[in-house]
């Protein structure tokens, strides 16, 4: 699932573009010129398939969720209008009432199910495709039942319905663009960034500031409306639906191959895949008929098994190897920018501002495990506080609790905001909207994009449009000294650089308070030595800095002030000299013995 | 009463029946930790071969387990090498899931080559003859199945919890990479494991064939009641599974006769969507590991 982003970012190549204009362009003239009535149909049921399917990938792709039951809210597109339309309504209303119907179906749906992953949250959408059509056979006054429902002679643009069969293709293409615009526009823009972060990591997600529940709801919204709206128009070109073709597993595991084959999470694999696929079927349909039963899906269940071992990334991602190619020649041209020093710190005897953060009796119990016994402390505006202790003193689950990541049993976290009223934030999301950045001790880069765009992502926060993030993020990266692998998969970097990455998403929220968890861990001495540069740059700049360390170098010469936590409890807390200095602390790191001796 | 009894009854029935068909499937999910969606057509593919041997040879349906238990041994051992092996390491779970869903969709319409959209019906050697202890019916075929449950049920356990390659194979469900390290051939366990489970299938659908006729689409339905049954069981327990197929044979039961036949579906996906949702490890499963945020 790599190369997400490769359409809409920058980085599109020259000929995509024209490509993608003339495959279009293909798809309409071509039955238009031949002008035969399977033709017509062929490029119909492409278009049909390949809007579905790009719907589908909004939530299959850009958030994830692999949703196996799509064919719920197409079914309920069709029964909408054909509903309506016997009882005089134009499937053109028809259409948008579906739209409204399925967009709060896969809400009321995909909340409870957005804390499942992976095949558990595929099994629970096919569970509510098999409700949905048990539902839609039992209710036969409405539906008709298992006898389906006929849509009543009425032709006409009003009505969707047509003897020729331009028209039809008219309507089918037209819907093909509003689903690959809306795609387009999902994925270049904001909500598609936090969709792919929320999918790559939800953690790291949430600590950006990103609602993840509820840009997943939106997708999931959008992208059931504009199946609903295909589903309608398919209704009214079958002329007849019942409820195990509407509601059916093979239907939704169909819609979902396309966007794998073609590429799953990029704008045009789904059409892509459409393309490829539908003809296939649709000509060993009309050349070999009933002997053939079977066929096409037998060639469907390999292609997809074949994919998936030899092609895992699709069609777009065996394009974008060739493009790569093309692309190297550039990129070694390139001069690399020289990385960014720190800015030499002025001296001035900083002032630390009044509290901003108070921490007040925090309990904490996991099982019979007792990791935050009654702590409490506060934070001044201005000031770096260290944080240091052994391992399993339970610094980590503070920051947790610090950041909305866990609730504490008992005690509480206020935050005062830019104008100085303390409030206790809960979520994440209130955490962030308060002004505090955390980062996380494991790094949590998002895997499948680019350094800039996993600041962007942080960046996002402050600027919704793309391009500011897009400057901001920049700026930010070069900051951190990140300059030169803007364009670089997150993925590769050094652990030194995923650190300072993991700083820089969080700085591009522009934080008051920042919670850094061992970002020093690992990385080497010089790498040590400029990040305690940033950090005191970082701290000039007004932010006030919770820093969990274990390099003794860097808390010795950044901290204001040490706490020292051992066993969940507060041991030691003042000037970093004296502290280290306190019999608690040493027998904390060394055992008791150690203290006594010294004595 | 005696109907509330007799529905009782042919609760349990099913109860045997969903057991049998779902012990493979939450197997395969606890040592794998991978979700086969084609489950449904493993069942379907022994029992077209119990047809097969019925039929053709002229034997007792039951006399095919010698042939298809091995054969979907085979079956599971294969897929297992060849398809899933090779994304054991995939990053995305969705490569997992659309292999099995690919070879599952395939499966359905080879069958549907081969045999056509017909039926084929496997002579039932008397298995569905009615047997009566006093007021309640019970079809032969269905004890048979109950009790075969319960003896692949404590055979299983036995095996997992005895013999050398069933601590094995817990040990390489528990932790892969410490298994290897311990000089366990983990993707020998894999293929074995995926392999017997597939045979527990091949069990089932000697037990199933005499009773429900065979189509290529009969394990669509199976599958999905075999997943309700294995997330109400708790994900990988072989005893979870067989009690909770007993639940949900009775609330089909129950449901189809109190409710409606034609709701009985969606009211057992009905209490499928609430467990899933609200106690995702199951009632009998224990409780997963709740992500570590560090």
């Amino acid at each position: 699932m790599k190369h997400i982003l490769s359409l809409g970012s920058p980085r599109t190549a020259s000929w995509a573009a024209p490509a993608l204009l003339a495959t279009l362009a293909a798809l309409f003239i071509t039955p238009v010129v031949i002008g035969d009535a399977f033709v017509y149909h062929v490029f119909v049921t492409i278009c049909i398939f390949a809007a579905l399917s790009t719907a589908w990938n909004i939530v299959g792709g850009f958030a994830g969720q692999l949703s196996l039951g799509h064919a719920i809210f197409y079914g309920i597109g069709a029964y909408a209008g054909v509903i309506l339309m016997n009882m005089g309504i134009s499937p053109w209303l028809g259409m948008f009432v579906g739209a409204a119907f399925a967009a709060l179906a896969a809400v009321v749906i995909s909340y409870p199910c957005f804390r499942l992953h992976g095949p558990f949250f595929a099994l629970a959408t096919i569970a509510f495709l098999e409700v949905f059509r048990v539902l839609a056979l039992h209710f036969r006054d409405l539906t008709g039942g298992a006898t389906g429902l006929m849509i009543p002679i009425k032709m006409g643009w009003e009505w969707m319905v047509f003897r020729e069969r331009l028209p039809s293709l008219i309507i089918a293409f037209g819907m093909l663009l509003l689903c690959l615009a809306v795609a387009q526009w999902i994925r270049s823009g904001k909500l598609g960034y936090y969709l792919v972060a929320t999918r790559e990591r939800e953690s790291a997600a949430k600590a950006a500031g990103v609602r993840t529940v509820q840009v997943r709801l939106i997708a999931v919204a959008i992208s059931a409306a504009l199946a609903s709206m295909v589903g309608t128009f398919h209704a009214m070109y079958l002329t007849f639906i019942e409820p195990s073709s509407m509601f059916s597993l093979s239907f939704s595991i169909q819609i979902a191959m396309f966007a794998l084959i073609g590429g799953i999470g990029t704008v045009y694999g789904p059409l892509l895949g459409a393309l490829l696929l539908v003809p296939l079927t649709e000509l060993a349909r009309g050349w070999l008929g009933a002997e053939a039963l079977g066929l096409h899906g037998f060639v469907y269940g390999v292609m997809l098994v074949l994919a998936v071992l030899f092609m895992p990334n699709g069609i777009m991602g065996v394009l974008h190897r060739y493009l790569q190619k093309d692309d190297e020649d550039e990129e070694t041209g390139q001069t690399q920018a020289a990385p960014v020093a720190a800015v030499p710190r002025a001296e001035p005897e900083h002032k630390m501002g009044p509290e901003i953060l108070r921490v007040e009796n925090l309990d904490k119990h996991f099982g019979g495990l007792h990791v935050t016994k009654d702590v409490s402390f506060n934070l001044r505006e201005g000031e770096i506080l260290g944080m240091i202790g052994p391992n399993g003193a339970g610094k980590t689950t503070l920051f947790n609790m610090l950041s909305g990541f866990l609730q504490p049993d008992s005690g509480k976290v206020t935050v005062s905001d830019s104008a100085g009223n303390f409030s206790a934030p809960v979520s994440p999301a209130d955490f962030a909207s308060i002004g505090v950045g955390r980062t996380f001790q494991i790094v949590q880069p998002f895997a499948a994009m680019t350094v800039e765009e996993n600041i962007m992502v942080g960046a996002f926060y402050r600027h919704p449009d793309v391009n500011d993030a897009r400057e901001a993020a920049r700026e930010t990266a070069h900051r951190m000294g990140l300059g030169p692998w803007l364009n670089a998969e997150a993925n590769g970097l050094t652990i030194g650089g995923l650190k300072r990455l993991e700083v820089a998403r969080v700085m591009a929220m522009e934080p008051r308070i920042l919670l850094l968890d061992e970002v020093m861990a690992g990385i080497n001495q010089t790498d040590v030595r400029r990040a305690i540069d940033l950090m005191l740059s970082i701290r000039d700049t007004g932010v006030s800095i919770i820093a969990i360390e274990h390099v003794m170098q860097a808390v010795m010469s950044l901290s204001d002030r040490v706490i020292v936590l051992n066993s969940g409890e507060i041991v030691a807390e003042g000037d970093p000299q004296e502290v280290v200095r306190d019999p608690h602390v040493i027998e904390a790191y060394l055992g008791k013995g150690f203290a006594d001796a010294n004595s | 009463m005696e109907t509330f009894i007799q529905v009782v009854v042919n609760g349990l029935m099913l109860g045997g029946l969903f057991a049998i068909i779902s012990i493979g499937l939450t197997m395969i999910f606890g040592i794998i930790k991978i979700v086969n969606f084609a489950h449904g057509e493993f069942l379907m593919a022994g029992m077209f071969l119990t047809w097969l041997f019925t039929t053709k040879l002229g034997l007792h349906p039951y006399a095919a387990v010698v042939v298809v238990a091995p054969a979907l041994f085979v079956l599971g051992g294969v897929t297992q090498k060849l398809l899933i092996q090779p994304l054991m390491n995939a990053r995305d779970e969705h490569i997992q899931i659309f292999a099995t869903v690919g070879l599952s969709t395939a499966m359905i319409n080879l069958a549907l080559l081969i045999y056509g959209a017909d039926i084929a019906n496997t002579p039932a050697y008397g298995l569905r003859t009615p047997l009566e202890f006093g007021p309640i019916r019970v079809l032969e075929g269905q004890l048979f199945i109950l009790g075969a449950a319960i003896l692949l049920v404590i055979g299983m356990e036995l095996f997992l919890r005895r013999s050398r390659t069933g601590l094995a194979i817990r040990a390489v469900a528990q932790n892969r990479t410490a298994a290897q390290l311990m000089g366990i051939n983990v993707n020998w366990i894999y293929v074995l494991s995926f392999g017997l489970g597939a045979a527990c299938v091949g069990m089932a659908s000697v037990l199933v064939a005499p009773l429900y006729p065979t189509s290529s689409n009969i394990g669509t339905y199976f599958v999905l009641i075999a997943f309700v049954v294995v997330i109400l069981g708790g994900w990988g327990s072989i005893p979870g599974a067989f009690v909770g197929a007993m639940v949900i044979g009775l609330i089909d039961s129950l449901s189809g006769f109190y409710i409606g036949a034609d709701l009985r579906e969606a009211v057992v996906f009905g209490v499928f969507l609430v467990i899933l949702i609200l106690r995702p490890s199951g009632l009998f499963g224990s409780k997963q590991k709740l992500s570590h945020i560090s």
